[in-house]
């Protein structure tokens, strides 16, 4: 597979502090919090809510360990005193061994799920809610279907797909919604996921607090490309932002060169039309996704794919064998059309 | 004991085995209602789906060994893992724990001669092995299940799924689930009846406490399934519209359905290995448990409080917040029953002279990987944890801790602990000990990593993932830790296969074991005991001068009942003898009568509907002559 | 100890293990009626109109009656579970036919009742119609099996008394309990829109 990710821009280092503060000892985690750089990770948060549950993680595996780490000194006492019947200090009294299981098993857990409890049910879950109405600045509907996602901005009449561009520092409502099976929302490193049902709006907060890009995931099994359903968060200056919606909402670039015109010629008059969307033109097709400004982005068929010529060529040619089971046919054009509709679509910048 | 040949104990011996001995052949064991037979098919049948799930797992991970590969299909990955879990779950864990374990010990520790009901047992075996080849019918024609094992809809109704895919899953597990339920009944009107008398409710195993307690989980955890797999089938097969949005159906009522049921299945799973572990622990530890009646209670109370638990599988759907905090509370809840056992087992060990044998060191691996295990279900009840890390790799992490390590550690550890009683033979005690020692390394390398992998953002169920995540390195060790851990697996059955013919001979009590089974020739006659015995403790085979007085009996001819097959029922919370059972002998009626339910649901997965209710005609007039032959009593 | 498998049955102290089997199955069969009216009530929340547009509400008298009939005929089969336990094989069949003729009677009129209410809507038409119909017919069929239970025991009982047979006296009294109170359940269910 060809390498798709950029790293996220911004401070690597100092963006998870408790691991340093925690000082885990375990290898594994060492590496997990040293991650690579283009890792969704859940451990990198870029926002109050991601970082609460990354917290909340680190504290919880703190307490874990000890917990663990507990049980197991017991066991090795229990290796190292085989031969001797009865509890170090106490002796072999019965009392005190049912008195541990009730302070171990009922009364220490008790506090620790009491503590829990609060935290993380009670004051973090405030956090990782639906975002009050009024509480953010703008709306971005995204749709999950087998296998990418359709962004809409309302008020603009900006469709797009497998990219949702975002002003960095800014509270946004996302309303998740499916077109088919269950889908799921999820950015790691923004916040939690947010299941996509039939019937039902969900809403989730999306924030970045830095530039850069993020990668999100479907994370509900819908079927056979669930894999290849991924999706990309463009967090970005206010000002590029306004730019990216700016060029989005308007019509696609009508072809110049000849051989994007007769690409168009080919795209509007064969099948393609009759599953996709370019506006300002006669194709509106509502099954596959809107490709008004396809040439614009980085990458194919849910982060399949890189967005380049010969990639998209390829795509055209023969969707099956790069993403089996899509819902893509190929259609056997002729290697002069298929060059042409590629060339029309590399153009709609 | 009682092995001693003296002419009143040979003389009853062998009236009794005159009566016991059923059919012998294959015939013998199409129609077998002993229910120690019923447990060697179960054992035997559930291995072979175990390595079929296994072989799935290995499917699994060689695809998942490097991004990008092709090794599987989407498609063929998509069945694949899907029968991995529904095989896993429905066709190996449960059938070996209640089916082998809990057919063979119930009756032996509780002092019965049989399963309360001998026929509907036999049933509940073959009405499992048909839902098995069902299943798998499916798979072998290229339709198997693929819509994960909790086949949430609307990916798994006939819109998105148009094959005969989900029609082999729905009416496969219909099937299996009759089988569960008859078992359950079997089992607990087993454990409230037949018990010795003597063996009052406080004086009963703990193992006998963990197969009441699933008993009861299943008996009212299954009907939610069976019910969300019907309504899916009248959607399915008759275009109803329970889960369709568009006329006012839902979604997530399959959600709600499937969990009720799916997550008290998940300590339907577990506690028969609690029951294993309580068993294997007092007899290495060379003590009794510390806390029993706690214990006890924390078996029974982990199985109820189960029930109230569903959603906290559903914490992503966008459920209102006051529901999901019940759902945690009552999530973190259940830490308290399961923390008083795990302390108990673990102290036990402490204040006890714990001999290391390869059981007790797969109790101490199944203790570990129960507190991993235990302790990510804790952090997934933090509700934005959960929302964080649900269905992605660190859930697949946690549930494999608890379902491979803590409930098939004590299984692989069970199966060399009574491997001497039911095979009269020695296992190769060093091989043991190497065997636990892989499979623990295997087990870890193959599940920690996902935990890690999980927070790295990789969701599960991917039939293939990008390189350049941080996932690569992960994966690649999970996959050969899965290598290594089939290592481990196969050395366990060559170690056993091997000793099976070639073991020192055991005897009736090569462990000093604590409860009665150890009592009785290994491996045990049909009729269990020549004597029915007495029990004046749940230690029973700790309590020497009873087993004295049993043989002492023998001798006498007392509490010997050889008249026919017959065994002692007792009255449900004293024991006390209340009459002598008439329990009756082996019949082809069970089988043919799961023979029936299975083409039946086999006709209407084809849509021959007329056939369909033919067949279960069929089995209606099976049921009818069932008893055609009235046994001398109820 | 053959003595004591000859004690007249009202002399056990507790009940036979296939009276125990049969609660549990019934207790099971709860569960699953308990499903059934929660996913009722579920598809009723959730919707905006109950009945859906177009179907008209269910009628309460008819139901009801029919309800109480069918709970009703649990006296006659526990009168002849008690005539069986007390050795009296002529008033145990007799109870039991009647029974058996009262519970026919009353599925018989349900059955008509459910093809009129085929011919208003369908099971295709709405998630309403799905589960009144599904609802109903898992009621019907109880009562069905419960049909068959007393025919199979009528026929038994042609040869006389005998434990076993005094033992399924109890276990179908029991059964027609459970089926009389899961029909309340069921039948306050449907009618419900109409309350």
């Amino acid at each position: 597979m060809p390498e798709l990710r950029r790293s996220a821009r911004g401070p690597t280092r100092a963006a998870y502090p408790h691991a340093r503060r925690l000082a885990v000892p375990l290898t594994a985690l060492a590496l997990l919090a040293g991650g690579c750089g283009n890792s969704p990770s859940t451990l990198r948060p870029h926002s109050r809510p991601a970082r609460e549950i990354a917290d909340l993680w680190w504290w919880m595996l703190a307490a874990a360990a000890v917990v663990f780490l507990g049980a197991i000194v017991m066991l090795a006492l229990s290796w190292w005193r085989r031969g001797r019947p009865g509890l170090p200090v106490f002796g072999d009294r019965d009392d005190i061994a049912r008195r541990l299981v009730v302070l171990f098993g009922v009364l220490v857990p008790l506090v620790v799920l009491i503590a829990l409890f609060v935290v993380a049910d009670a004051l973090v879950v405030k956090d990782t809610g639906a975002p009050a109405r009024g509480s953010t600045a703008m709306t971005i509907e995204v749709t999950g279907r087998q296998w990418f996602w359709t962004v809409r901005y309302p008020g603009t009449r900006a469709i797009t797909a497998n990219e949702i561009h975002i002003p960095a520092n800014t509270r946004i409502n996302i309303v998740a919604r499916t077109a088919d099976v269950i889908h799921s929302f999820w950015v790691p490193q923004l916040n939690r996921k947010i299941d996509m049902i039939p019937g039902l709006s969900n809403r989730v907060l999306l924030y970045a607090n830095q530039i850069g890009r993020y990668r999100g995931q479907c994370s509900e099994f819908c079927g056979l490309e669930h894999a290849n359903m991924a999706f990309d968060v463009d967090a970005e200056t206010p000002a590029a932002f306004r730019a990216w919606l700016h060029r989005e909402a308007a019509p696609a670039t009508p072809p110049a060169t000849p051989a994007q015109k007769a690409g168009a010629d080919v795209f509007m008059n064969d099948q393609c039309a009759s599953c996709h969307t370019i506006r300002g033109t006669s194709a509106r097709g509502l099954v596959g996704p809107d490709l008004t400004h396809l040439g614009s982005r980085r990458t194919l068929a849910a982060l399949t794919i890189p967005n380049r010529l010969s990639e998209l060529r390829e795509w055209i040619r023969d969707p099956q064998h790069v993403k089996p089971g899509n819902k893509m046919p190929g259609l056997n054009l002729a290697p002069r059309d298929l060059d042409a509709v590629a060339r029309y679509l590399e153009g709609l910048k | 004991m009682s092995t001693a040949a003296s002419p009143g104990a040979r003389l009853h011996r062998g009236r009794l085995d005159r009566v016991w001995t059923e059919r012998p052949g294959v015939l013998g064991w199409l129609t077998t209602t002993d229910h120690k037979k019923i447990a060697a098919l179960y054992l035997f049948t559930s291995l072979l789906f175990f390595g079929a799930g296994g072989v799935e797992a290995l499917l699994i991970r060689t695809q998942l060994i490097g991004p990008g590969l092709h090794v599987l299909s989407p498609a063929a990955y998509d069945q694949v893992f899907t029968m991995h879990g529904i095989t896993m779950i429905f066709l190996f864990v449960i059938p070996m724990t209640t089916g082998a374990f809990g057919n063979y010990l119930v009756p032996l520790m509780i002092g019965a001669r049989d399963m309360a009901f001998p026929r509907l047992n036999a049933f509940s075996f073959w009405a499992y092995a048909a839902s098995g080849i069902f299943l798998y019918i499916g798979l072998a024609a290229g339709v198997g299940p693929n819509a994960g094992w909790f086949n949430y809809v609307p990916l798994a109704s006939k819109a998105f799924s148009p094959g005969h895919n989900i029609d082999f899953y729905a009416l496969g597990l219909i099937l299996n689930g009759i089988s569960s339920t008859a078992a359950a009944i079997n089992f607990i009107v087993t454990i409230f009846k037949l018990r010795a008398p003597g063996m009052s409710l406080n004086r009963m195993p703990l193992f006998c406490y963990a197969f009441l307690a699933v008993s009861f989980a299943l008996v009212f955890a299954l009907p939610a399934l069976t019910l969300c797999l019907v309504l899916l089938e009248l959607d399915r097969m008759l275009g109803f519209h329970f889960y369709d949005v568009a006329q006012g159906g839902l979604p997530l009522l399959w959600q709600h359905l499937f969990w009720i049921f799916g997550h008290p299945e998940v300590y339907i799973i577990i506690l028969p290995a609690f029951g294993i572990a309580t068993s294997i622990i007092p007899t290495f530890a060379r003590r009794r448990m510390v806390a029993f009646p706690l214990v006890a209670l924390g078996e029974v109370l982990v199985a109820f409080l189960g029930f109230g638990v569903w959603a906290h599988h559903m914490f992503a759907v966008g459920l209102s917040t006051i529901a999901t905090i019940y759902f945690a509370a009552a999530s973190l809840i259940i830490v308290i029953p399961s923390g008083m056992q795990l302390f108990a087992w673990i102290i036990t060990i402490l204040t006890g002279k714990p001999v290391f044998k390869t059981p007790l060191l797969f109790i101490i691996g199944f203790i570990v990987f129960f507190i991993i295990g235990g302790l990510t279900g804790i952090m997934v009840a933090a509700i934005p944890f959960d929302q964080q890390v649900t269905d992605t790799y660190f859930i697949v992490a946690h549930f494999h801790f608890v379902i491979f390590g803590a409930a098939v550690f004590p299984i692989l550890g069970g199966l060399y602990y009574w491997f001497p009683k039911v095979t009269g033979r020695m296992y190769h005690e060093r091989a043991g000990k190497i065997s636990f020692w892989i499979t623990f390394a295997g087990t870890t390398l193959t599940f920690f990593p996902m935990h890690i992998v999980g927070l790295l953002g990789m969701p599960r169920r991917q039939w293939t993932y990008h390189s350049g995540l941080g996932w690569d390195i992960y994966n690649l060790l999970e996959s050969l830790g899965s290598y290594l851990l089939t290592a481990g697996l196969l050395l366990i059955a060559a170690n056993l296969i091997y000793s099976r013919f070639r073991g020192a001979p055991a005897g009736p009590d090569p462990w000093g074991g604590d409860t009665l089974e150890w009592s009785t020739t290994s491996p045990p006659p049909a009729y269990n005991y020549a004597v029915i015995p007495k029990v004046s403790s749940p230690y029973a085979m700790w309590d020497k001068e009873d087993r004295e007085e049993d043989a002492r009996r023998l001798e006498r001819g007392e509490r010997v009942l050889e008249g026919g097959h017959e065994t002692p029922a007792s009255t449900v919370l004293d024991a006390e003898w209340d009459e002598t059972l008439d329990m009756v002998s082996d019949s082809p009626h069970p089988i043919l009568l799961a023979l029936a339910l299975a083409l039946s649901f086999g006709a209407r997965l084809l849509g021959h509907w007329t056939l369909a209710l033919g067949l279960l005609a069929l089995g209606a007039l099976v049921l009818f002559s069932w008893h055609s032959v009235e046994p001398e009593e109820g | 100890m053959s003595a004591s498998a000859n004690l007249p049955a009202a002399l056990r102290r507790s009940p036979p293990r296939g009276w125990w089997g049969a609660l549990l199955l019934v207790a099971t069969e709860t569960m699953l009626f308990a499903g059934l009216i929660a996913t009722y009530l579920y598809l009723e929340f959730s919707s905006k109109r109950w009945p859906p547009l177009g179907v008209e509400k269910p009628s309460v008298a008819l139901p009801l009656i029919l309800t109480g009939v069918l709970v009703l005929t649990a006296v006659p089969v526990f009168r002849a579970a008690g005539a069986g336990l007390r050795g009296r094989l002529g008033e145990a069949t007799g109870m039991l036919a009647l029974a058996f003729a009262l519970q026919a009677g009353y599925l018989a009129v349900q059955i008509i009742l459910y093809r009129s209410d085929l011919h208003k809507f369908s099971p295709k038409g709405s998630a309403y119609g799905s589960i009144y119909f599904t609802m109903l017919a898992v009621d019907h069929a109880h009562v069905i099996v419960g049909l068959l239970l007393d025919l199979g025991l009528l026929y038994r009982l042609r040869h006389g008394l005998s434990r076993y047979r005094v033992n399924a006296l109890r276990v179908v009294a029991l059964y027609w309990a459970f089926v009389g109170l899961a029909s309340i359940a069921v039948v306050f269910t449907q009618v419900s829109p109409s309350l």
